[in-house]
């Protein structure tokens, strides 16, 4: 479950503490093309368990698509992938999933009828035993039970399990995603623009709980265009500029600006 | 910080929390008030209403002695039909072949019955009876579950969207049925499966439609209780969830249809075994009353919220309005005003109500 350094290429700019933790999940030179568009080209990013790390990247950058990959949503042209130290080749989300790799998407992916509960276990039901099984009748006090204690743990407040979630604010909704993400989630939690809904004082709630989870041994990636809020909760920072990554670097180095200007592709052109 | 969560349903806030923007959520309701918050109770008491109104009007309140059978029978097949079309529309599947189903269904079970049995005898006996039923029943649910793994096949693995692929199996099926029969009706099925099947009562109530309230509280129970429901509600409410959750979407909405198309074939067979014959031409409009009587009820059409009491009391008000009408001597012609009128009444309150909350 250790990473092998081998695979790893030099060059990698983490902090390298004496007893290093495990890779949680990484894409190493990840390339993808759809038609004419060269989405990825050369991206990279590794997160270590108990680490927060940040991917910065302009519109079109390619973010969406390298967390895609990461998640087997999309196959890769080209690169590698690890998941909990080894290398391994995804086919669906399904495949993350079974890996202990979930994703809190842009869009939740609620069911907004359904109650908090069924939610946070929809594909993953518990049922009650006996007779009962065969025809699939759900236990859900001991669901109710486990979405609370689960929702306890990441201190999120909801006034109650039952209600739908399209009841619920735009915060508690991020909230009931995020912990049903940790709840089934054992490697690494990728979440994709986790605060664009979100008014501030919940946006520093969710950030909050970006450094809860990790300190629960997961690694946490986030791909977010709040680059002061998450800047401040990120350990690292991967800059994807036009596919590639253009920096990766310890979150506690950079500034605001030193983000936009990779981001817009400054210090390339400065290079170049 | 990690305060205990209530976990009971609609448990008030803590006034100190109320201030909190994180536990903004709607007020907690009364059990009264959740009871004539949903759309079904309402519909029960414009029923409840009608009852009154219609045996008060009758001479010498004949609307209440006059449990009509055939009535009864008609409203058998119509909630059959609703409790199908219901948990399709609570998976956010639209179906608008199920009266096609139905009388397809109907044709391959009065087939099956009038092979087994051979023609009219004179003495009026028939061979294998029993089985006849049977097996009659038999053909006409496999029938039924056929028309809909096509649906489901059309929908989910060619990927046509549910109105249109309906509405295409709704001709063919019914362009079946009338080429078997040749454009007429299958008849002169034993007498037997009337008397001790379709018109048998059982303190007045037909013996279908105690099968169909029975079919009626296990879908309830279904939806409410299992996997399965929530899955299928899932489905409804956001199929994009539902697929990232892991969920076999195509493969639970081929089993949804298939389960819709098992109690339309009912529905057929209980059509001929109320009259003893095929009615081809009679349900041209049956899977729209379904629709209507469901979405009366409360089923969201968009999908995610299912009412399976809302269905019973949405087909009820169907049939006491047209049976009604009847006995107090207006045209039933208004029947369907009626409906028109309380679908629209029905569904302006729920979208109120809807968008209020949202």
């Amino acid at each position: 479950m250790w990473p092998d350094h081998s695979s790893s290429p030099a060059g990698d700019s983490d902090p390298a503490p004496l007893s290093r933790p495990s890779i949680a999940i990484s894409g190493r030179h990840i390339a993808k093309r759809f038609g004419h568009v060269q989405a990825l080209s050369d991206a990279n990013v590794t997160v270590h368990a108990g680490e927060v790390v940040a991917i910065f990247g302009d519109n079109g950058a390619g973010k969406t698509t390298f967390l895609k990959t990461l998640l087997g949503m999309q196959r890769p042209d080209a690169g590698e992938l690890i998941v909990a130290g080894k290398p391994v080749h995804l086919e669906s989300i399904r495949d993350a999933q079974q890996l202990g790799v979930e994703a809190v998407h842009q869009d939740l992916a609620l069911a907004p009828e359904l109650s908090v509960v069924d939610n946070m276990f929809l594909g993953h039901e518990i049922l009650r035993q006996g007779a009962y099984r065969v025809i699939g009748v759900l236990n859900r006090a001991e669901m109710t039970e486990r979405a609370d204690a689960a929702l306890r743990e990441l201190s999120i407040k909801l006034p109650s399990l039952a209600v739908p979630v399209r009841d619920l604010s735009g915060g508690q909704k991020q909230g009931v995603a995020v912990a049903r993400a940790v709840m089934w989630g054992h490697t690494a939690i990728l979440m994709d623009e986790p605060t664009a809904a979100l008014g501030a004082r919940q946006s520093e709630i969710v950030c909050e709980l970006m450094r809860t989870i990790a300190s629960r041994g997961l690694g946490v990636l986030v791909v977010s265009h709040d680059i002061p809020r998450v800047l401040k909760v990120a350990d690292k920072v991967t800059i994807l500029w036009r596919g590639g990554t253009a920096l990766e670097a310890p979150a506690s180095g950079l500034t605001v600006p030193d983000v936009v200007a990779t981001m817009v592709g400054y210090r390339k052109e400065e290079a170049a | 910080m990690s305060r205990i969560l209530p976990r009971v349903r609609n448990e008030p806030l803590p006034s100190a929390e109320q201030a909190d923007p994180d536990l903004r959520t709607v007020p907690a309701k009364g059990i009264i008030q959740r009871l004539f918050s949903g759309t079904a109770s309402w519909v029960f008491l414009i029923d409840i209403a009608l009852i009154i109104v219609f045996a008060t009007l009758s001479s010498q309140h004949s609307f209440l002695s006059l449990t009509n059978v055939q009535a009864l029978l008609g409203g058998t097949e119509a909630l059959l039909l609703s409790l199908g079309l219901a948990l399709l529309l609570g998976a956010g599947i639209i179906d608008f072949s199920l009266g096609a189903n139905l009388v397809v269904s109907s044709v391959t079970g009065g087939i099956a019955i009038q092979h087994i049995t051979g023609s009219f005898s004179a003495q009026g006996s028939y061979h294998a009876l029993g089985w006849a039923v049977f097996l009659g029943l038999a053909a006409s649910i496999a029938t039924g579950v056929l028309f809909g793994l096509v649906n489901g096949l059309a929908i989910s693995y060619v990927g046509i969207n549910p109105l249109i692929a309906t509405l295409g199996t709704a001709g063919i099926g019914t362009g079946i049925a009338l080429v078997i029969t040749n454009g007429g009706d299958i008849s002169g099925l034993p007498a037997q499966l009337q008397q001790d099947v379709g018109l048998k009562t059982v303190a007045d109530i037909p013996l279908p439609a105690f099968v169909a309230i029975l079919l009626a509280v296990v879908m309830f129970l279904i939806i409410r209780f299992t996997r399965f429901g929530m899955r299928s509600l899932a489905m409804g409410s956001s199929r994009a969830a539902a697929e990232r959750s892991g969920i076999n979407v195509r493969l639970h909405a081929l089993r949804l249809t298939m389960l819709a198309g098992a109690f339309a074939g009912l529905a057929g067979f209980v059509d001929i075994a109320r009259f003893g014959a095929t009615t081809t031409s009679g349900h041209a409009n049956d899977a729209l009353n379904a629709l209507t009587a469901v979405i009366i009820g409360g089923t969201l059409l968009e999908g995610g919220r299912v009412s399976i009491i809302g269905a019973i009391w949405g087909t009820a008000l169907a049939v006491t309005l047209q049976e009604g009408l009847v006995v107090i001597g207006v045209q039933a012609f208004y029947q369907l005003i009626a409906v028109g009128v309380v679908l629209i009444v029905a569904v302006s309150v729920d979208r109120f109500r809807y968008r209020r909350r949202a």
